[in-house]
């Protein structure tokens, strides 16, 4: 039997990290990124995101700081502008995607 | 259980796989995210955080290794996938065949102990003494693996093709292989002349047989380990090129020629071992590695000098 779960995983991981840095284009810390996450119907488990955002900002995708806002003190993730260059050369590579997808799936030809 | 209590231990645990400087700063946003998570949850569900809900939360979110692998950047492939089968192979095979010689040596030895306090006395130098092989082929793979990874990053992708054609590639698995034997072998020569203090408890005709002649280790014998710590290097900066290049061949060969004249010049110069059977039996085989050396120089100047053939056209 197909393991389809495990096949649209694999498929999501491929757009997390532009799922990810098109949220933060305004700052947001990981629960309330997850939440605008999965409100936009792209849930993502809490134990990939907020590693994910750190090894992003590791690769100078990110920048973060503390902030205190309402609550505890919480790192406040944003793209910089390394991530922000990214996120449009992504977009542009996605659009291509979808639409080759589109038309493999739809089964005419180029 | 306090919740907040779990959610500490399991902090805890996953920072404790992250580097020193980097633990306290996701500790703390680490747990600063899970009880928002858990109060997210509690929320949703109309209770107060509690241990069932804790507990879905942290299972949910992975195994502290698990987790803390997913905070660190990826690390280099010390064996690759493709490797794996023949290094387990070697490495396995090397503790295998060095057991079952030095266990039919214990045996077939004349001894008052019963089979089971042989194997005892087997077991600690011999049984266990046996995984420095595999300990060997990892730490060699290691620093391959790092340099290789270095590599990667900067160089770029080269045609199979050409790498099918290219006989200056190296096959790393085999060339890690070549290496640690040369070493294991160079070790043991070069423990001979020791023998007497580490081989105490050795047969003692044995250690009688295997006594140098003082003139030869004064004059001949130095000149082996030269000659072994620079082939050494030379396979080590091979190894780190990951190919062959015509100054590598050249000094190879150079070393081959060396090897030659220095091998020759034991076998005729007079007396290696003190005792004359000793002598006739080191020589005998001095000769079989000689006849190996010029084979394999003969080879490395015919693979040098041949050129590619026009094909034979109908």
């Amino acid at each position: 039997m197909v393991a389809t779960p495990k096949y649209e995983q694999d498929l999501r991981k491929g757009v997390l990290v532009l799922a990810v840095l098109s949220r933060l284009r305004t700052s947001q810390y990981g629960y309330s990124l997850r939440l605008a996450l999965a409100e936009r119907g792209m849930p993502i488990e809490e134990g990939t995101l907020y590693p994910l955002l750190r090894r992003l900002e590791s690769q100078g995708l990110l920048r973060s700081e503390w902030k205190v806002d309402t609550g505890p003190p919480r790192r406040y993730y944003v793209v910089s502008a390394d991530g922000a260059s990214l996120v449009d050369s992504l977009t542009a590579s996605w659009g291509e995607l979808t639409s080759v997808m589109d038309r493999l799936l739809e089964g005419q030809d180029q | 259980m306090n919740p907040n209590a779990l959610i500490e231990t399991y902090v805890s645990d996953v920072v404790r796989y992250l580097p020193r400087a980097q633990r306290n700063d996701v500790a703390f946003e680490l747990r600063s995210l899970l009880q928002e998570e858990l109060e997210g949850r509690a929320a949703e569900v109309g209770r107060e955080p509690d241990t069932s809900l804790v507990m879905g939360l942290l299972t949910g979110f992975g195994r502290p290794v698990e987790v803390a692998d997913r905070y660190r950047p990826a690390g280099f492939t010390v064996i690759r996938p493709s490797e794996a089968p023949r290094f387990a192979r070697v490495a396995i095979g090397g503790v295998l065949v060095q057991w079952i010689l030095t266990l039919a040596a214990t045996f077939s030895r004349p001894s008052d102990l019963d089979w089971l306090s042989l194997l005892g006395a087997w077991w600690l130098p011999w049984g266990l003494g046996a995984f420095w092989w595999p300990g060997l082929l990892v730490t060699l793979s290691l620093i391959a693996g790092f340099v290789h990874s270095r590599r990667e990053a900067a160089s770029e992708w080269v045609p199979a093709r050409d790498i099918v054609r290219d006989r200056d590639q190296v096959r790393r698995g085999v060339f890690v292989l070549y290496l640690a034997l040369g070493v294991v072998g160079a070790s043991i020569v070069c423990a001979v002349p020791s023998l007497p203090i580490w081989g105490s408890g050795l047969p003692a005709p044995l250690v009688t047989a295997l006594t140098l002649d003082q003139v030869f280790l004064a004059t001949r014998a130095p000149w082996a380990v030269v000659l072994w710590v620079a082939s050494l290097t030379v396979g080590v900066v091979i190894l780190v090129a990951g190919r062959w290049t015509r100054a590598t061949r050249r000094v190879s060969a150079a070393f081959d020629l060396a090897w030659i004249a220095l091998l020759t010049w034991w076998i005729a110069a007079g007396p290696i071992f003190t005792r004359e059977y000793a002598n006739e039996v080191t020589k005998g085989c001095l000769v079989l590695v000689l006849i190996v050396i010029l084979v394999d120089l003969v080879i490395a100047v015919r693979r040098a000098t041949r050129s590619i053939r026009t094909p034979r056209v109908a």
